[in-house]
């Protein structure tokens, strides 16, 4: 015979809905969400894991300033590191030949001369002539006819040849002494010490691009920058998500994210350039999931910057400069980060040699396993997968202490029953079979309801939300068993195990102690004693250490529902500070980055520009003590990337104090660093470190830099005196030729990271916010409730004894109005201060600085938003003490 | 009269589950006089009580107490009823848990501007030792005086109670109707005691039966036999 006691659950079910409805939508919210993020996530990254194998993704890149001879790629190949020595030797040796072989003529051809004077004059002594105007002409005459002649004949003689050849000798011998004079700093330079250096065989691909500016609207303004490839590339190909590849020489495929946010689609024509090219296909290439322009921007840019693929006629076609990229994948194949790293810095060694020994100059070297167009998605995508996954537990654990509380409560309220049931021969488990039915009922509910919309609105709408921020290829569904067991299998296995726990632990009671109501377990004689205050307020203070469980759980809620708002105003708040500051930021409207300070003619590259003022600038790299484990967390990965700036002197863009090396405020915050501290920072591509002790900070947002005077910077970095980088200006500069300019910095571009956020976190932000209203509501109505469903009998004793609702309530709500508003400003505090602690930690992975802001009105409204969540509830609450009759009080018949 | 309750009748349910519980009930209790109501189970004693006391309403009839017509009352008015003139008394007590016996007190000494003392109270019922102890510490004597004294403190001028000893073994009930006997003696208290027990209806001033919604006799006892001297309780 089945247990009688099961018939009470659909009963139960019944009288009590409300609380469980707000149980179940809770859990189904949270559970599907969860559920749709990990099928999302799933069925995504199976898209993305595929993508290296059938697009052929490369295994790193790098660009050299000139085209690669085909000696140099094969020798790049080999992967392995060049004779430098030799390299230097031979250098030394050619140059020391051509200074040799000159000292040898001019030294011969004075000898000479000198003979066939000394000649002249003897003669001319002879015959007794001695007006010096005729020997000269005497000694010119003889010349004319005699140098060439007698140099040849002195080359031939012996001595001669001995003399040239003991001169050539010592001067490569010089060349291999200095040479090895400066050996151990040239080791150090390369990091050329490793004793058995490995090679790294490798397959390169040309991989050229050109970068020009994209009108999508054809109104003859830049609206971004494109990166266009050739579509017959081998490496780093892409996929459609709509239409196909360029044909012909006016045809050209581009990123659909960015292609979105420009609202442009197949058939509309942009001008790349000077020219103009329809629109056939939307691609993802498997190398730009997300358009990080460059490998250190703090965020990708899918407005500002695209990538595009054309014909290698239609690539002919456009006339910015060719950027002479190499793609490469290792013969050796691995997934070992650690190997990766290691091939990695192996190979930029050999790089590093191999350029240095053609003649040629790296422009940029990039591992795959550390390029954040290809990795930041993926990890975000993890990443949101394994917050939301924590976010979710901490809700069960939330509603499973809610529902222990309400067992609790259940338990004390039937104690006689259960007494009556145990002294009538139920087991203890079944007891504990009975009151556990109900939460693992209502979480299956919750569990089964949350998977089917997490396969299929809330996957949908997951996906969707990173087709808006990343250049994903398509995807289909794929069946998630992480999903099962992160949404279903933990959740249902917390909430069995803390109902558990509590049930058995109020079972353990005897019958008689139940028949008794005698549940309490306190070894407490008297009462805790409380402060003499009004009988109100002590009353109250009663109810509130009465429900000190319920409390605990409401304010455990309220702190994490804060943290989640804080998050939620904060981040738009941070962004729109960043983009309010962005101009305030700059202490240049414009910064002209040159390629080099001498144009093809060897002229110094000028302009009239009468605001321009020059500047020096070094990209250097701090040390960031990441591991690499965590190099795929967020950022680049690698270390942090710092640019040096040398100020002219009085400039009117940036003022210095005394001499020394000054930081930016962003650098100073980000690491902590101050006047006094001293730094260390080192070339990416060389082993070579510059201290520097800071004299004082420069207020400066906008990037992580270190200011000194120009001279003080070329003397620095062996540069000429005159030499520099680039020109600030206030307005633009239109007399330098494009090929020249390397980058212009301008206010837009330190807000375009503001502007992609947004764009891709906005909307879910404010539905955020309205959620965790929501959100918190309902957590405070049902432990408010079980405050109320507690007390039910003291409340309809109270009216008979003649108390007025509004007494009532005053009573039974205020505690919990206390607590919420109290564990509110609190929540929030410690909110603010986690998410100040936890943006910085995330800060320090990435490249650049980006603040945690929030502004005092969001901070007040941090507050007010739960409050009007905890509002709704005690107007209902209200209402419930009101709806308690009096008959509980004179029915009460225990 | 003081409790004037005249043609009172009072049913619950509808068609098949109808029942009429009081079926014009008459009744007078002079002003400081102690009153027992008997009858079987059934028989409408509680619910004649809850009438009286503002819990229940009636369907016709009146009942005034003090000279204010209950009958028709508003809520509001009706808390004002209960607050301004009664205290009650229950069989199983109805204290509030999570407070102190002293705080249990004061749940109704904040009702009024006139209480009693709180200290002499409950030093009269016994419970000062037991004044900060949650109810839950106390047994059911203790309980019931606390409920006592809850009921007392805003010095009501009419008392019901409610099967006060229904739940007490004989010597605390004993102890709780001399306490009853006291009161009424000392503060002139009107007592309204609905009880099954026997015994009690010689201690008290007035007598009535119910059976079946009627009233079946009501008398005034002529020698009252004092609560120490109560058998068979």
């Amino acid at each position: 015979m089945k247990n009688p006691l099961i018939k009470r659950i659909p009963k139960e079910l019944v009288a009590e809905w409300h609380k469980y409805a707000v149980i179940v939508i809770f859990m189904v919210l949270m559970i599907g969400v969860v559920s749709g993020m990990y099928v999302g996530h799933d069925s995504l990254m199976a898209s993305i894991n595929a993508g290296p194998e059938e697009f052929n993704l490369e295994d790193g890149c790098f660009e050299l300033k000139k085209k690669a001879s085909q000696e140099l790629l094969d020798d790049l190949g080999k992967g392995e590191m060049a004779d430098v020595r030799q390299y230097f030797i031979d250098k030394g040796i050619k140059e020391a030949d051509g200074e040799v072989a000159k000292a040898i003529d001019d030294n011969l051809n004075e000898e000479v001369t000198q003979a066939i004077e000394d000649g002249v004059r003897e003669q001319c002594k002879a015959y007794g002539i001695t007006d010096e105007q005729m020997i000269k002409e005497q000694i010119d005459t003889a010349l004319e006819d005699n140098l060439e002649d007698a140099i040849e004949e002195a080359r031939k003689s012996e001595d001669f040849k001995k003399a040239v050849e003991d001169a050539y000798n010592e001067a490569h011998e010089e060349v291999i002494k200095a040479v090895d004079e400066e050996w151990d700093e040239i080791v150090k330079r390369y990091d050329l010490d490793e004793e058995s250096f490995i090679s790294v065989p490798i397959t390169i691909y040309d991989h050229f691009y050109r970068e020009e500016a994209e009108d999508n609207n054809n109104d003859g303004i830049k609206d971004a920058t494109i990166r266009i490839f050739k579509s017959d590339s081998a490496i780093d190909k892409a996929a459609f998500n709509a239409g196909r590849a360029p044909e012909t020489d006016t045809e050209i495929a581009i990123d659909r994210m960015h292609a979105s946010n420009a609202g442009v689609e197949i058939g509309d024509t942009i001008r790349v350039g000077n020219k103009k090219f329809e629109i056939v296909g939307l691609l993802s290439y498997v190398n730009y999931l997300t358009l990080h322009e460059s490998n250190t921007d703090l965020m990708f840019d899918s407005f500002g910057f695209d990538v595009a693929m054309l014909t290698p006629a239609g690539f002919d076609t456009l006339t910015s400069r060719v950027h002479y990229e190499y793609a490469y994948k290792y013969e050796e194949k691995t997934e070992d980060k650690i190997a990766l790293a290691d091939m990695g810095s192996r190979f930029l060694k050999s790089l590093i040699t191999q350029t240095l020994v053609y003649d040629n100059e790296i422009e940029d070297f990039l591992p795959e396993y550390l390029r954040q167009a290809s990795n930041f998605a993926p990890s975000d995508i993890d990443g949101d997968s394994t917050t939301t996954a924590v976010l979710c537990y901490i809700l069960i654990a939330v509603i499973a202490f809610i529902f222990a509380i309400t067992i609790n409560n259940t338990i004390e309220k039937e104690a006689s029953v259960i007494g009556t049931l145990r002294a009538s021969g139920y087991s203890k488990g079944e007891l504990i079979v009975h009151y556990m039915s109900m939460p693992v009922i209502v979480t299956l509910i919750g569990a089964a309801l949350g998977n089917v919309l997490g396969y299929t609105a809330f996957r949908n709408l997951m996906v969707s939300l990173y087709y808006e921020s990343y250049s994903l290829p398509p995807c289909g569904l794929v069946w998630s068993k992480t999903a099962l067991i992160k949404t279903t299998i933990i959740p249902l296995i917390l909430m069995f195990l803390i109902n558990l726990i509590v049930i058995v632990k109020k079972l353990q009671l005897s019958p008689l102690r139940f028949l008794r109501h005698d549940l309490t377990t306190s070894k407490r004689s008297k009462a805790r004693r409380i402060p003499a205050w009004s009988f109100m307020k002590r009353f109250r203070l009663r109810i509130l250490f009465q429900n000190i469980p319920n409390y605990i759980v409401l304010v455990f809620g309220v702190i994490f529902i804060e943290l989640m708002i804080c998050f939620a105003f904060g981040l738009p708040d941070s962004l729109n500070n960043y983009a309010d500051k962005a101009s305030e930021m700059m202490f240049a409207e414009y910064q002209y980055m040159l390629m080099g300070s001498k144009d093809s003619d060897n002229e110094v590259i000028e302009t009239s520009e009468e605001t321009a003022e020059r500047f020096s600038a070094k990209t250097l790299l701090y040390p960031r003590n990441n591991d690499v484990s965590k190099m795929r967390a967020f950022g680049s990965g690698k270390d942090e990337s710092i640019t040096v700036y040398g100020i002219a002197d009085n400039s009117s863009y940036i003022t210095l104090g005394a001499e020394g090396a000054y930081i930016s405020s962003a650098f100073s915050k980000k690491y902590g660093l101050g006047a006094g501290d001293e730094i260390s920072l080192h070339e990416e591509y060389e082993n070579k470190s510059y201290s520097f002790d800071i004299a004082g900070v420069v207020d400066y947002e906008g990037g992580l830099a270190v200011f000194m005077d120009r001279n003080s910077f070329n003397e620095r970095f062996d540069m000429d005196e005159d030499d520099f980088s680039g020109y600030f200006s206030r307005n633009e500069i239109k007399d330098i030729d494009e090929e020249y300019i390397a980058t212009v910095i301008t206010a837009d571009d330190m807000a375009k990271v503001t502007v992609q956020l947004m764009h891709s976190f906005g909307a879910v932000i404010d539905v955020f916010k309205y959620v965790l209203v929501v959100l918190a509501a309902a957590l405070i109505y049902l432990l408010a409730k079980i405050i109320i469903e507690k007390n039910e009998h003291s409340i309809s004793m109270v009216k008979i004894l003649g108390f007025l609702n509004g007494e009532i309530g005053s009573l039974y709500i205020l505690p919990t109005a206390i607590v919420v508003i109290i564990f509110a400003v609190a929540g929030f505090a410690v909110g603010y201060s986690l998410m100040i602690y936890l943006f910085k930690v995330i800060m320090l992975q990435m490249d650049g600085y980006f603040m945690f802001y929030m502004k005092p009105e969001s901070m007040v409204l941090s507050v007010v938003y739960l409050l009007i969540g905890y509002a709704f509830v005690s107007v209902i609450d209200y209402f419930r003490i009101k709806k308690i009759p009096m008959d509980v009080a004179l029915k009460n018949v225990e | 009269m003081y409790v004037e309750v005249s043609n009172v009748k009072k049913s619950y349910g509808e068609g098949g589950s109808y029942v009429e519980v009081l079926k014009g009930v008459s009744v007078g209790v002079e002003r400081g006089e102690m009153c027992v109501i008997q009858g079987t189970s059934g028989s409408g004693k509680s619910t004649l009580l809850n009438c009286i006391g503002g819990l229940d309403d009636i369907d016709s009839g009146s009942c005034k107490v003090d000279g204010l017509e209950i009958a028709g009352l508003k809520k509001d008015k009706l808390s004002d009823y209960r607050r301004d003139t009664l205290g009650f008394i229950f069989q199983f007590y109805n204290l509030v848990p999570n407070l102190t016996v002293r705080e249990n007190i004061e749940v109704c000494r904040y009702l009024t501007k006139d209480p009693l003392d709180m200290d002499e109270l409950l030093d009269t019922l016994g419970l000062k030792e037991h004044a900060d102890k949650f109810p839950s510490q106390l047994s059911g004597g203790q309980q019931q005086r606390t409920a006592i004294a809850r009921a007392l403190i805003k010095n009501p001028k009419l008392l019901l109670c409610d099967e006060p000893t229904g739940a007490l073994d004989s010597k605390t009930s004993r102890d709780i109707l001399i306490l009853l006997e006291k009161i009424n003696e000392k503060y002139g208290t009107t007592m309204l005691i609905v009880t099954h027990n026997n015994s009690i209806k010689n201690m008290v001033h007035r007598v009535i039966f119910l059976k079946d919604g009627e009233i079946a006799k009501q008398y005034t006892n002529e020698k009252r036999v004092p609560a120490r001297e109560l058998e068979d309780l």
